[in-house]
């Protein structure tokens, strides 16, 4: 194994291939927080890419209801428990990641989902943390809990289907960082459906290759953002490109939210693989919780997030999420007003407010009362 | 009567002769290649009992031993060359879905024949190994079943595919083109993705990890499962110059879907000696 710097662990980590960072890397902030779980996200990705013989089970997007959802079946708890518990010092993972843990004769520590894993998508579905016995109210923080988690392929630095396929069938595009299965190449071992973490390949029985979410690249490829950003209702997302932390630009969305802000954190940094979808943990849920699934920079990007309507600049790129197709190089705001560009041309304007337009009750000119009721 | 009582007896002897069996794979003449395992011409070749060992050398490795050992026989008509590889197994297992492998089998032959030979496990750079690869399902596909879900998944239920939606006319060009698009495996001619008239593939490769598919052996087969495993008919073209009474090399790989194997997961033989013997 090589060794690889993994700026989410803090430290150097093992990994099957030396470190090769694309020119750029697709990534992209899921605000939880704004979710609603409506599934047009789902819908969005299958009806585009998996509707085919073979597919009819696969969910390259998928949103579940934390903490009791996951599909496929506890693919987040499994391995967790392979883990068996690592520890966090400070903004140090201390402990091992799924590469560094592997198995005599793996590549890495993995798992495969049974066919009844993947038959229950919406197992656990709004059911919240505990009871709510008669006699509750509504309190912040909420007594019992759930939120929705949407997941696509996170496009790994280090993707562990990659580093599992002994075939090399899966490859990271050095022009933007998508991670793809060779359709010509894939012999279907299903290693990579055992290497993932986040079980986001999944095998077609119908062509015997396995196959998972391409970031819609030729979306991507034309500067638009993919089919489960810009179908979704409760504008959650925002696709871009992610730096370095020491190339950060602050101008950049994801750099900005991701590396200046740090209210938007990777999901289980620490199995190893530096995923690429960042999100803003859900402010209701209990830190303990978010520290698991999002790391140790939970409870200070919840306070961040807590505090965005004081912070114009960061409420104002907020704002920028859903606002357009096209994908937003850049931002800044001005005065009331957040703009997105591509750095030459302006692609969106959008106002940290949206004006309030008071209807009167009486219309004098045709002197009508108004009612709310249909 | 008693003449009677002595053919039976001879006869009775004749139908359970033991096999011959031999320290290395003889390929015996044979005008006509059998395509089938229960042909009884098989019983004219000796039989080599090949002990099998995990696939131990990289990563994925198989840690736990499985099929102990192949058996093996073999005959040629001068053309091609036919193997019927026997092996235990007490799981049929030919329905591929997540998590659920299938039963394979292979033979791998030197492309050359050289004194220096490649490494047994896939060849290496600048030593090409040929190998001929059999798989349970795609023997199902030969048999008749369907390509739909259906035919994996009985109770599927299915609203909707793009394809067979109208205007597009069934079996139509149109439709077909449509369906590849959902289809990509297809679409870029990958040979394991699709309906097949074989079940087996001709492959080349240079050491683990670069199975390709290679130039066609115009290679044939059949498998039958019985009560003790598998008994599968793989028939390909004669090694290049394997004129009678040359020897060359062969190796032999078999995967239990039972047990999760596939790809690198598989146990599989060293070289072995292949004698071709005209007779």
């Amino acid at each position: 194994m090589a060794r690889v710097y993994n700026w989410q662990l803090g430290r150097e980590m093992s990994y099957w291939y030396p470190e090769n960072r694309p020119q750029k890397q697709f990534a992209a902030v899921f605000d939880t927080n704004k979710c609603i779980a409506c599934q047009t996200c789902t819908l969005a990705c299958k009806t585009t890419w998996t509707s085919g013989k073979g597919q009819e089970y696969m969910l390259w997007n998928n949103v579940e209801t934390k903490p009791y959802g996951s599909y496929p079946l506890a693919y987040d708890l499994k391995l967790l428990d392979m883990l068996n518990g690592q520890q966090w010092n400070g903004h140090k993972y201390e402990g091992q990641t799924i590469f560094e843990s592997a198995p005599a004769g793996e590549r890495v520590l993995g798992w495969r989902p049974e066919q009844q894993d993947y038959a229950y998508p919406n197992v656990g579905e709004d059911d919240c943390a505990g009871q709510v016995d008669h006699g509750s109210f509504l309190s912040l923080p909420h007594m019992n809990w759930f939120f929705y988690l949407a997941r696509i392929c996170n496009h790994c630095t280090y993707p562990a289907c990659l580093a599992s396929c002994p075939r090399g069938s899966i490859y990271k595009r050095q022009e933007d960082g998508i991670v793809l299965v060779d359709q010509s190449r894939c012999r279907g071992y299903q290693e990579c459906v055992r290497g993932c973490p986040y079980k986001k390949v999944f095998y077609n029985p119908m062509t015997g290759t396995s196959e998972k979410c391409i970031a819609c690249f030729p979306k991507i490829e034309q500067g638009i953002q993919p089919q489960c950003f810009v179908n979704c209702i409760g504008k959650i997302r925002l696709a871009g490109f992610i730096s370095k932390p020491e190339q950060a630009r602050p101008d950049n969305p994801i750099d900005y939210l991701v590396h200046i802000k740090k209210v938007a954190l990777p999901l289980f940094p620490q199995f190893g693989l530096e995923p690429n979808v960042y999100y803003i943990p859900p402010i209701h849920a209990p830190v303990s919780f978010n520290r698991q699934l999002f790391g140790p920079g939970a409870a200070d990007a919840m306070k961040t997030y807590r505090n965005a309507m004081n912070d114009p600049d960061l409420s104002g790129l907020l704002c920028l999420f859903g606002s357009t197709e096209n994908v937003v190089p850049h931002f800044r705001r001005q005065g009331d007003t957040v703009v997105g560009s591509n750095g030459k041309d302006e692609l969106v304007r959008v106002p940290l407010r949206e004006p309030v337009h008071i209807r009167p009750a009486v219309d004098p000119k045709n002197q009508l009362i108004r009612i709310n009721c249909p | 009567m008693r003449y009677i009582t002595l053919a039976l007896l001879l006869f009775t002897a004749a139908c359970t002769k033991a096999p011959q069996v031999v320290n290395e794979v003889v390929a015996v003449g044979s005008a006509k290649l059998p395509s089938s395992p229960a042909d009884p011409a098989w019983n004219d070749a000796p039989v080599h009992l090949a002990k099998m060992i995990p696939q131990d050398l990289v990563e994925p490795r198989l840690m736990t031993s499985s099929t102990p050992e192949v058996r093996v026989r073999s005959l040629t008509n001068g053309s091609e060359i036919a193997f019927r590889i026997d092996w235990d197994d007490a799981d049929q297992s030919d329905m591929p879905g997540p998590a659920k492998m299938v039963d394979a089998c292979a033979v791998q032959i030197p492309e050359k024949i050289e004194k220096d030979l490649a490494e047994p496990q896939m060849g290496q750079a600048g030593k090409r190994v040929q190998v001929t690869y059999w798989r349970s399902d795609w023997q199902a596909t030969v048999n008749g079943r369907g390509d739909t879900i259906r035919d994996l998944y009985p109770n599927a239920a299915v609203d909707h595919y793009p394809f067979q939606a109208k205007p597009l006319e069934k079996e139509s060009a149109d439709q077909k083109e449509m369906a590849l698009r959902y289809a990509p495996a297809r679409a870029l001619g990958n040979i394991r993705s699709g309906p097949r008239s074989e079940p087996v593939e001709d492959l080349v490769a240079e050491g683990p990890g670069t199975l390709a598919p290679g130039p066609s052996l115009g290679s044939k087969g059949k498998g039958e499962f019985g009560k003790q495993g598998w008994s599968v008919v793989i028939i390909r073209k004669l090694p290049d110059g394997l004129a009678a009474n040359q020897r060359t090399h062969v190796a032999f790989a078999v995967w239990q879907g039972s047990k999760q194997e596939a790809g690198a997961r598989k146990m599989r033989t060293g070289w072995i000696p292949l004698v071709r013997r005209d007779q």
